[in-house]
């Protein structure tokens, strides 16, 4: 199960194509591109990855469902989400 | 009959492409300057002992997670240390309100905590340099 960091820790600005995310826990900045703030938005509820998979699809078409796990295991390490 | 559609038909849909980029590309740079002023946010942020992934584990003398009981291991913290506390103890001091021994295994288990552990990114924002 992965889950987004508490809204509340995040600041988010969108900057054209690119998306800052100021973490408030860590005093951390991250410059981000599409996925991860779709992904952010989407695990602001606990999700396994075919969940989330699943919950994606409903609103995008999914290039590559590989990379999808990829990019999770970026945004755990990254700390803007959590491994349940 | 005919097969799913390869393509679809324009105006049948709104959803947009969500391209998920290579496995091995990054689609996150973590900007942090040294100079910060790191004393808000680790007041701020929070460390469970352990943290929720093992919620319920003992704590080992030397900081490993262990079943719940085993000898010798302690209780897991009754709640979550702030950034400040733990700074404290990472320094060589004591956790609040807790002895030394215990004090000590939960301070080695946050020391080995990984990235992608709860906890991790206060743990390392208080190991940045600061300004």
């Amino acid at each position: 199960m992965y889950r987004a960091a508490a809204p509340a820790t995040l600041r988010i600005v969108p900057l054209d194509d690119l998306t800052a995310i100021y973490h408030r826990a860590s005093g951390i900045t991250h410059l981000v591109a599409s996925p991860v703030p779709e992904l952010l938005a989407a695990l602001s509820e606990p999700l396994t990855l075919v969940r989330l998979a699943k919950r994606l699809g409903e609103e995008f078409y999914l290039s590559d469902g590989e990379a999808l796990a990829a990019r999770l295991d970026e945004l755990v390490a990254s700390g803007l989400a959590e491994q349940l | 009959m005919s097969d799913e559609p390869s393509e679809i038909p324009q105006g049948a849909t709104r959803r947009r492409a969500l391209m998920l980029g290579a496995v091995g590309a990054s689609a996150i740079v973590s900007i942090r300057p040294a100079l910060a002023q790191v004393s808000a946010s680790i007041s701020t942020c929070e460390i469970q002992v352990p943290d929720r992934a093992r919620a319920g584990k003992y704590i080992a003398a030397d900081g490993t997670p262990v079943p719940a009981g085993t000898k010798g291991a302690f209780a897991p913290a009754s709640r979550p240390f702030t950034g400040q506390e733990v700074k404290q103890a990472l320094a060589g001091g004591n956790l609040p309100g807790i002895e030394y021994e215990r004090s000590q295994a939960y301070t080695k288990y946050i020391r080995r905590l990984q990235s992608g552990t709860s906890g991790f990114t206060c743990f390392a924002s208080l190991q940045m340099p600061r300004g």
